[in-house]
């Protein structure tokens, strides 16, 4: 598991190219800046289409929508049969690359586990072309093909559990991150990126224009995301030990959550109840697999 | 020393992939291909060929973007299919091409409406700007594979290519096939350096988005140089494949067409891949019998053939074309390229254009000679009967 930073150890140099292509507010953008402080120089940086189109300042390359699994793979074969292991193959995609259209992919290359690091930024739909539902869209969000009219409520199902769809692969490693706990999330980034073989970190990235919330508002919807109990930060290696990172004593309610989205504004208070209910069954189940240390299955 | 043994097809063409040292492949099964990939499974499992990386990919669609990254970090890299497979694998192979990213890709062929062969499923990806090369036999595959990564990885064209021979009748059939020695092919073939490197402690490593030749403002420059670049390709062909016949002694013709018996003949036929062997016998029995009927093999279908089709427009009464496709409604792919290379030159001989040996049915020496016959009749009359003439 990965060990805690501190702000000192905080490198002061930046990996990330400014001024990027992000909008303001950019969840994203974050996620990239933080993730590649603490990446290092030896990597080739792995891209599919994805929003924002994040320039590190380390060599890439890239693959079509649905290729990152398999482009992640025949670098790091590459990588191994001309001896540079010294190089590592990493990602930085999205949801919809991660798991929707690059799930299958990905999975396989998991399964194979291939020596590689995805990183993925969630923002929860394809911002890239306007905020389309993809597999990281949760329950009752609005999104441009989930609309909301007498026959709709906006996305039908729940999000993919991607870390523990990740953990039946049984992979050296997965975590989740935020964008509001950074110490957290580069703790991880410096954790991951020297274990051999398939490591996955999931970062919720809030979108302020997909989401429809005040574009200053970022952080403080990350983090009522973690503090609510829907974006639960924590870590899994070898597909089963767990820790959870962040365990406030009480939750807040993921209204905290909801309301500042105008994507969520539709929702009922029924329909919140539920979604309510749903996360707080999780968060015991995560509570509990923290106590035993370990996901029981 | 050079070697012989009696393999089947797709053994001749892993054993080229041994020879060229591929460092990766990767590929799912699909019959008629599955052998090579077995083979390759075997070479890998038996430590023969020191670094090289096997991937069991999951499926066509990653086969090839694994292969595409790999040749794009720098290692020669090999991937295999055939039909339905090779149908699922067309999306990034337009970026492997697109990228100019030089591979080598074996097509056993499997036709698009049933599991025998024909060339439906490689003319199929015809728009995606990569060499396409037929060949006829076990030995020509072995050849042909090796010369295909000198052609690709040439300066003037980085680009994948395909090799296409026919399932069954070429992949499961064995044949003797002379194996160069591992040292003449290692001075011939240098290791594979891709044209920038990725690796960050290199200066030429790009930072930032990558890009390949986007042309800067004008939205139609990938398109001009990637189709200069396969325009290009003909005279790398051309010297490969006589550089190579000096070093083994082996000719296939220029390399983009083999001329049999065409010297003295009234009109010629044209096929690509295993049914060129028929044909020849039919050549063969039709000179004997005193009809002057000789003999072009196609061995590359893209880049087009056009200007050896343009010289042997004024030669000629006659063209008997025959393809192994046809795309429903547009007719025969090759009988297309050769009437479009001759109009340019004003020397308009007759063109055939048979259609046959489609979802493998059997295309015999016999049915060659009625067409080399056909042929000569409609030299005869000066016109020949509508496309497609079903053989």
């Amino acid at each position: 598991m990965s060990e805690r930073m501190t702000r000192p150890q905080i490198p002061l140099e930046e990996g990330v190219i400014t001024p990027g292509s992000t909008c303001q507010g950019c969840g994203a953008a974050m996620a990239a800046r933080l993730t590649f402080k603490v990446m290092g120089p030896n990597v080739i940086r792995h891209g599919i289409p994805c929003c924002p189109d994040q320039s590190s300042k380390s060599p890439s390359t890239g693959s079509v929508f649905e290729g990152g699994g398999p482009c992640l793979t025949g670098t790091a074969r590459a990588l191994k049969a001309l001896g540079r292991t010294d190089i590592k193959a990493i990602a930085f995609f999205g949801d919809g690359g991660t798991y929707d259209i690059g799930f299958g992919g990905l999975m396989s290359a998991a399964q194979r586990n291939e020596n590689v690091f995805v990183v993925t930024k969630d923002n929860e739909a394809y911002m890239n072309t306007g905020g389309q539902h993809s597999g990281g869209s949760p329950k009752y969000a609005e999104t441009t093909t989930d609309a909301v009219g007498p026959n709709s409520r906006g996305s039908p199902v729940h999000k993919i559990n991607a870390a523990f769809a990740f953990a039946a692969m049984n992979i050296p490693y997965i975590a989740t991150a935020s964008v509001a706990f950074p110490e957290d999330l580069m703790a991880k980034v410096k954790y991951a990126k020297d274990i051999e073989g398939f490591r996955i970190l999931l970062i919720q990235s809030p979108c302020p224009v997909g989401w429809r919330y005040d574009p200053a508002k970022t952080i403080e919807v990350a983090r009522s995301g973690v503090q609510s109990g829907i974006w639960p930060l924590y870590e899994i290696e070898n597909g089963s030990s767990f820790k959870l990172n962040y365990k406030p004593k009480e939750l807040k309610p993921i209204t905290e959550y909801l309301k500042p989205q105008a994507r969520f504004r539709h929702m009922t208070e029924t329909e919140v109840n539920e979604i309510q209910v749903y996360t707080t069954a999780k968060w015991e189940k995560y509570l509990k697999a923290d106590e035993l240390k370990q996901i029981v299955f | 020393m050079v070697d012989y043994e009696v393999m089947v097809g797709n053994k001749a063409c892993a054993v080229a992939c041994k020879l060229a040292r591929v460092k990766v492949a990767a590929a799912f099964p699909i019959t008629p291909q599955t052998s090579i990939t077995e083979y390759l499974s075997e070479l890998y499992a038996s430590g023969e060929m020191p670094g090289f990386e096997f991937v069991n990919a999951e499926g066509e669609l990653s086969a090839q973007i694994i292969v595409q990254a790999a040749a794009r970090v720098g290692a020669r890299s090999f991937t295999c299919t055939a039909g339905p497979g090779l149908q699922f694998m067309h999306h990034p192979m337009n970026d492997t091409a697109s990228g100019r990213t030089p591979l080598v890709m074996a097509v056993v062929h499997r036709g698009l409406k049933s599991m025998q062969p024909d060339h439906s499923d490689l003319m199929d990806q015809s728009w995606l700007g990569w060499v396409h090369l037929y060949v006829e036999n076990a030995q020509e595959i072995l050849d042909t594979t090796i010369m295909g990564y000198k052609i690709g990885e040439d300066a003037r064209v980085r680009l994948p290519v395909a090799v296409g021979y026919d399932g069954y009748v070429l992949s499961y059939t064995a044949e003797p096939v002379e194996i160069p020695p591992q040292d003449m092919i290692d001075n011939w073939l240098p290791p594979y350096k891709p044209p920038r490197s990725l690796f960050y402690d290199s200066p030429e490593a790009p930072i930032g988005r990558g890009g390949g030749d986007r042309g800067g403002g004008d939205p139609n420059m990938a398109w001009k140089i990637h189709h200069g670049a396969v325009e290009a390709a003909e005279s790398v062909i051309k010297e490969v494949t006589a550089d190579w016949a000096k070093l083994t002694g082996r000719s296939y013709g220029n390399g983009m067409i083999q001329e049999y018996k065409t010297e003295g003949a009234e009109v010629i036929l044209t096929a690509m891949g295993t049914v060129a062997g028929s044909a020849s016998a039919a050549v063969d029995k039709l000179w004997k019998d005193g009809k002057k009927v000789g003999l072009v093999k196609i061995r590359s279908f893209v880049p087009f053939p056009r200007k050896d089709f343009q010289e042997l427009a004024g030669k000629y009464s006659a063209i008997g074309v025959f393809d192994r496709s046809i795309q429903p409604g547009m007719g025969g792919p090759s009988y297309r390229e050769i009437k479009n290379s001759l109009f340019d030159t004003g020397s308009y001989p007759v063109v055939a254009g048979f259609v046959g040996g489609l979802s493998g049915k059997e295309v015999t020496v016999n049915d060659f000679v009625k067409l080399g016959e056909k042929t000569l009749e409609f030299a005869k009359a000066k016109k020949a009967d509508a496309h497609p003439i079903w053989v």
